[in-house]
């Protein structure tokens, strides 16, 4: 779901920039306060799996594939939003500088859609399902995160004038219903294994094992 | 966390993260043999529907020929040029190690500082 340069007017681009720059700085203030010794390595790793993870396209049909995101499972193993946007606007930044992955224009509109809405939908889905079993409430927040993220993307494209509206949010829609089942199934199989492996890494569980 | 306990802890985690990092070069080490080439969500939903004439001008005003990015990237498509499948590989073990320490500088950087109480 990395928008190229081209997509979307520089105008806009400079607004989702300084919209971006805003929830980075609120994650870094956030990384002060609870990254600690232990967080770091787990915080890296995680980092270095989801930019491998999400090379993996998976093939979807209709000629389209799919990757996952990552930003809602860092956010339920750190348990805040502004882990997940902290590392995915880190992901993003290779990405984008190395890669050529995602514009570095509209590197703000992609650290909003896959960081800010990934995040913030996909940890607020999760902690509010916890109740009802780790896999289930995962898969449903990593599902609901990448499909509010594409509606999200269309409604930017939309603004820009790049896709009408209701084509825009047929197709990404449709699209991305279903690459949300890999990250539902990705996110729902990682959390589910370090809940039940390394309780005590997941600050939610009443930091057992502590 | 009782003191006696740390050391035994301490190894638990180093071997938690070796095998995170195991697992994240293995899927490095896949990628270029299993990644589907298809386009993915975005690029083919843009296939079908975009505004030619928006794109036109959004790339006319950034000075670029078609879509991507307006900075060179040393391995554009995580491919290093004129090496194959080689240079896939390469280039993804580079951006997972790039990845790993950037997030480790980071995280280090900003990690609440120590109480002095300990």
């Amino acid at each position: 779901m990395h928008i190229p340069d081209g997509f979307i007017p520089t105008w806009e681009s400079a607004i989702f920039w300084i919209i971006s720059i805003i929830f980075v700085a609120l994650a870094i203030k956030w990384a002060k306060n609870n990254m600690d010794e232990k967080s770091v390595p787990l915080f890296a790793v995680l980092g270095a799996g989801i930019f491998a993870i999400q090379a993996i396209n998976v093939p979807i049909g209709m000629g389209t594939s799919g990757h996952m995101v990552g930003a809602a499972m860092a956010s339920m193993i750190f348990d805040s939003p502004y882990a997940g946007i902290l590392l995915l606007a880190l992901v993003l930044l290779i990405q984008g500088l190395f890669f050529a992955d995602g514009g570095i224009l509209v590197m703000g509109a992609n650290i909003f859609n896959m960081g800010v809405i990934c995040a913030f939908v996909g940890y607020y889905a999760f902690k509010s399902l916890r109740s009802r079993g780790i896999s289930i409430a995962a898969f449903v927040g990593g599902w609901l995160a990448l499909f509010t993220s594409a509606i999200v993307c269309s409604l930017e494209l939309t603004i820009a004038g790049t896709f009408p509206l209701v084509a825009g949010l047929s197709a990404m829609g449709l699209y991305h219903a279903i690459i949300g089942l890999i990250e539902g199934v990705i996110t729902a199989v990682v959390l589910g294994y370090i809940a039940s492996a390394r309780p005590d890494m997941l600050k939610w569980t009443g930091g057992k094992n502590e | 966390m009782s003191n006696g306990n740390s050391a035994g802890t301490n190894s638990k985690n180093s071997k938690f993260i070796m095998g995170g990092l195991i697992i994240a070069l293995i899927i490095g080490i896949l990628a270029p043999f299993i990644a589907s080439g298809d386009p993915d969500g975005l690029e083919s939903a843009a296939g079908k529907i975009i505004n030619g004439n928006a794109l036109e001008s959004n790339l006319q005003e950034i000075g670029l020929e078609e879509e991507g990015t307006v900075a060179p990237s040393p391995f554009a498509d995580y491919a290093i040029p004129g090496m194959d499948k080689i240079g896939e590989i390469a280039a993804m073990l580079i951006g997972i190690l790039l990845m790993m320490v950037l997030g480790y500088g980071v995280a280090a950087i900003l990690k609440k500082k120590e109480q002095i109480a300990n």
